[in-house]
């Protein structure tokens, strides 16, 4: 017997994706596979996705495989390489379950006008949408009989595993239709389940030895499972027991038609309460509804979703997520309330529905609305731009990918290259190599859909870890530190020139490069030099078409190279450090293994220095130099990165966005700034409160800008007025939560109201989501009643916003003087007469200029 | 007239501000010596020292929360307003103070 021991790799733990990759890595081999959860004892049949998933298998875990049979030390080494590469990258495009919420439980004073009814839940998925309430029954388990009509076992089972099959065809070709990512991953979820031989043996079992009926033997199996699910400690974990009943409802429908448990009815439309209109816009509400009963309803009508004891990461909230459905769930008695046909506002931003919402609070809800449309706006716009320094510095983010399946998702993130493709899954799982052909036809739908954007293709990174018959690479103690990736290419020549061919021919039809992995000398460049020359000069000979040339770059991720690209310099045209291997490889710390994760820290300073050298050195060899690990993906190192001067970052595509808003907000030479400081510390901790201060101080410049001026405003009220500022500062970045400064300000307005009496009122608030203090101007286009005993009409108002520390800030001061001259007729005066936005800002800037 | 103040409010972010600015404008318009300590999100600015105390007709103190170190003002007259006040009526403070 073979025992693999690791540490569970996935944030979210074993959930449905990675028990699925982890039952077909098993699957080719005829050995037994154990999987054991060594924190709770648990184990698993490793070709059991249900039983997998019933590990209750955490992240940080210790887990073992146990494999024995006739093919164990095959198993063995496949089943190695699939814990080392594949297992900790299967939720690298998961959809984040974590949106900018609203994250405080107070609401503003709109809220309690009128007879607004305000039932608080949880958010799902972001978004308001208002219509009125279409209720949806809730269904329960019933007692069924035998589906055959009579207590004849053979039959029943005959009838179970045609609705097996009948699920299974259903749940493929609803794959492969579905034009959403996300709704294909989880119907591939599901086709697991229902082929998942723990779940489906078990029922044989029950029809077979028990003489049960179908529909019994698949409600008891369910409920085995969704008791172990229920009972995990992972949140999401216990929410896939909704997959399970979702399952179980498809099969009762198909043994025994509509009459099954909660089965629903995707040609027939949801079920509806008697009397309701089933046109026009609709909030759907439900106690429970299954991923399918989601994919059922028509998204053109549908505003919102109220649903039941419903997660974050169950397959219905993702789904609405994918869809861009706000939904909220409520607790079970607060659903009850809602009654089918009144009008509803599912606030998915605070978590919670509004009853009859009156009108003042329908003119806050467009205000949200606005804000969310420009900051969609904001991030599309992103989307199609280079990304950019607040300074005009540029940057090339580029996306990681494993295979052309990849490619829609990484083009719709807004990546402006593929910075690493790597080859290797077009070499695994197969007996002989893959024909050059197969692979160019790979490579050339990389470089179409790229449409001349770079494409850095990553040549084969191979060792013993990852056996491959046709490669007889030798069984090694460390394969990390052994025989792998361009070590083997001088003993492989005809295997890495196919490749490079392919590439070749491939690159007449887009622009890409290559890079080569695991270099640690001069020689090794060379060696791949010499290969293409040969594998260019191969193809003239027969005649076939090709680029001429090929930039060839360097992948560095050994020490050695990264202190050598002077010399590596001479042979490459590029370099991308591969930051995940060279910080284990640096830091000779196994970066698998859960007992080192403290270890395991990009931000060690010796790390942090020898980065700093490797980009002193590219400039010096005028070479490019990208990044492509994971640190590349994380927007708190981001000054970092950006400051050590990298011209590329290649990531997972989700991440894309997020660190290109962030690059924009960011200024190279302050970053270059930090990183000097940086390079004076002692310990990663030091490094890390460095970077925490810098990220927190937020870049914008100045306490006023151009956003944050708005002139004729509809606002009508102080509640208007202060949360359309509020919103101005999250539009430009002044604060990450607009409802938290509103928060503040309204508590500082209820120990008096601040109009001066002199037409003018000064809101103001001090809140850690404040990144830099600022100021906001609105001018109404009516006089407003501001709420307080004034007498004087609003005219304008100027909202303030002070960060939770304000320890040396130069900000305060500027405000403080700003105050003071408003204090001053002929200030208000310039300031109300002001025909547009660039006169207030003047003014203003020339006050907080004055000494 | 030679005059004191003090003011402060509980954020200390603008009216601490706006007060000490309205105090000093509306003395030197009806010929009265001030001097204003602000007590605010920056801490104490402008502050009044001993002498400046002693050679004071009165104090104002135009704040929203207690004001810091008041023992030094102990034997001088003290007006209190609320900060609102300072900044919305200063004239008729000032007016008060006359009689």
């Amino acid at each position: 017997m073979i025992a693999i021991d690791f540490a569970f790799p996935l944030a979210n733990g074993l959930h449905a994706r990675p028990a699925s990759l982890m039952q077909e890595a098993c699957l080719p081999f005829a050995s037994v596979c154990r999987f054991r959860n060594l924190r709770n004892g648990r184990h698993a049949d490793a070709r059991s996705v249900l039983e997998l998933v019933a590990s209750d298998t955490a992240a940080h875990d210790a887990c073992r495989l146990e494999i024995s049979g006739a093919d164990e030390k095959k198993a063995g080494r496949a089943l190695r390489a699939f814990l080392r590469q594949d297992l900790p990258r299967a939720d690298d495009d998961l959809p984040t379950p974590a949106f900018a919420t609203v994250q405080t439980a107070w609401l503003p004073p709109v809220f309690q006008h009128g007879a607004v009814s305000v039932l608080p839940g949880r958010a799902l998925a972001p978004g308001i949408g208002s219509a009125r309430a279409l209720v949806l029954q809730k269904t329960r388990m019933v007692a069924l009989g035998f589906a055959s009509g009579k207590k004849d076992a053979k039959k029943e089972l005959r009838l179970f595993q045609d609705a097996c099959r009948e699920v299974e065809a259903e749940l493929r070709s609803q794959a492969a239709a579905a034009k959403n990512a996300t709704a294909a991953a989880i119907m591939k979820a599901h086709l697991a389940i229902v082929s998942d031989p723990g779940f489906r043996e078990r029922i044989i079992g029950l029809i077979s030895r028990n003489k049960m009926p179908a529909g019994a033997a698949i409600a008891k199996t369910t409920l085995v499972f969704c008791g172990i699910l229920r009972r995990s400690a992972s949140a999401y974990l216990r929410e896939r027991a909704g997959d399970l009943e979702d399952i179980a409802a498809r099969l009762g429908e198909k043994l025994y038609g509509h009459l099954a448990p909660g089965s629903p009815h995707p040609e027939r439309g949801p079920r509806v309460h008697k009397g309701q209109r089933p046109h026009g816009p609709q909030v759907v509400v439900a106690a429970s509804l299954t991923p399918s009963e989601l994919l059922a309803l028509d998204r053109r009508r549908l505003r919102g979703l109220v649903l039941g004891d419903v997660g974050l990461t169950s397959h219905t909230a993702i789904l609405a997520r994918a869809f861009a459905i706000p939904t909220v769930a409520l607790p079970a008695p607060a659903i009850k309330e809602v009654s089918a046909g009144e009008e509803l506002t599912v606030d998915g931003q605070r978590g919670l529905v509004c009853r009859k919402p009156g009108p003042a609070l329908k003119r806050y809800y467009r205000l949200e609305r606005m804000k969310l449309r420009l900051q969609a706006g904001q991030l599309a716009a992103l989307r199609g731009r280079p990304a950019q320094t607040a300074d005009g510095l540029r940057i090339e983010i580029a996306a990681n990918i494993g295979g052309s399946k990849e490619l829609a998702g990484v083009w719709r993130h807004g990546a402006e290259a593929i910075g690493l493709f790597r080859t290797e899954t077009l070499f695994l799982e197969r007996e002989t190599a893959p024909p050059e052909d197969e692979q160019f036809a790979a490579y050339h739908q990389v470089a179409i859909s790229a449409k001349g954007r770079p494409v850095i293709i990553r040549t084969l990174d191979i060792g013993g870890d990852k056996p491959l018959p046709y490669l007889s690479l030798p069984q090694e103690e460390n394969p990390f530190l052994g025989y792998r990736a361009v070590r083997f290419y001088a003993e492989q020549p005809e295997l890495v020139k196919s490749q490079l061919r392919a590439i070749l021919r491939a690159a007449r039809h887009g622009n890409l490069k290559i890079m080569v992995p695991m270099v640690s000398g001069l020689q090794e460049v060379r060696l791949v030099r010499r290969l293409l020359t040969e594998a260019a000069d191969e193809l003239r000979l027969r005649k076939i078409p090709h680029a001429p040339r090929l930039e060839l770059g360097i992948m560095v991720e050994t020490p050695a190279a990264a202190l050598s690209l002077d010399h590596l310099g001479k042979e490459a045209d590029f370099f991308s450090i591969g930051s995940n291997d060279l910080l284990q490889y640096f830091l000779a710390v196994d970066r698998g293994n859960a007992r080192l994760n403290a270890l395991y820290d990009p931000l060690h300073p010796a790390f942090l220095r020898l980065l700093f050298q490797v980009a002193g050195q590219a400039r010096k060899a005028k070479r490019w130099l990208g990044i492509c690990g994971e640190m590349a993906a994380n927007p708190e190192y981001l000054p970092l990165i950006i400051g050590l001067g990298f011209d590329e970052l290649s990531m997972a595509a989700p991440a894309i966005p997020l660190i290109k808003e962030r690059i924009a907000k960011l200024d190279g030479e302050a970053c270059r700034a930090l990183l000097r400081r940086v390079m004076h510390c002692t310990e990663a901790a030091e490094v890390a409160a460095l970077l925490k201060e810098f990220n927190g101080r937020g870049r914008a410049a100045g306490v006023i800008g151009a956003g944050l001026v708005r002139l004729g405003s509809a606002s009508r009220t102080a509640a208007e007025a202060i949360k359309e500022l509020c919103d101005l500062m999250e539009l430009d970045g002044r604060v990450d939560n607009a409802s938290a400064l509103e928060e503040a300000v309204w508590k500082r307005e209820e120990t008096f109201a601040t109009d001066l009496g002199l037409g003018f009122a000064l809101p103001h608030g001090k809140a850690a989501t404040v990144r830099t203090s600022s100021v906001a101007f609105l001018r109404p286009r009516q006089p407003m009643r501001w709420g307080g005993k004034s007498s004087a009409p609003v005219r304008a108002v100027l909202l303030i916003a002070i960060p939770a520390t304000t320890k040396g800030e130069e900000h305060l001061k500027l405000i403080a003087r700003l105050s003071r001259r408003l204090m001053h007729e002929d200030f208000r005066e310039t300031l109300l007469a002001a025909k547009d936005a660039k006169t207030v800002l003047a003014a203003i800037r020339t006050c907080l200029a004055a000494k | 007239m030679k005059i004191v103040a003090v003011t402060a409010c509980p954020t200390g972010i603008a009216h601490t501000y706006m007060a000490a600015e309205q105090l000093e404008k509306t003395a030197r318009q009806l010929g009265h010596l001030i001097k204003v300590e602000t007590q605010g999100a920056m801490g104490i600015e402008n502050k009044l020292s001993a002498a400046d105390i002693q050679g004071a007709d009165l104090a104002i103190f135009a704040a929203d929360i207690a004001v810091q170190n008041r023992e030094r003002f102990a034997n001088l007259k003290i007006v209190e307003v609320a900060v609102q006040d300072a900044i919305k009526n200063p004239a008729a403070l000032f007016n008060g103070l006359a009689e």
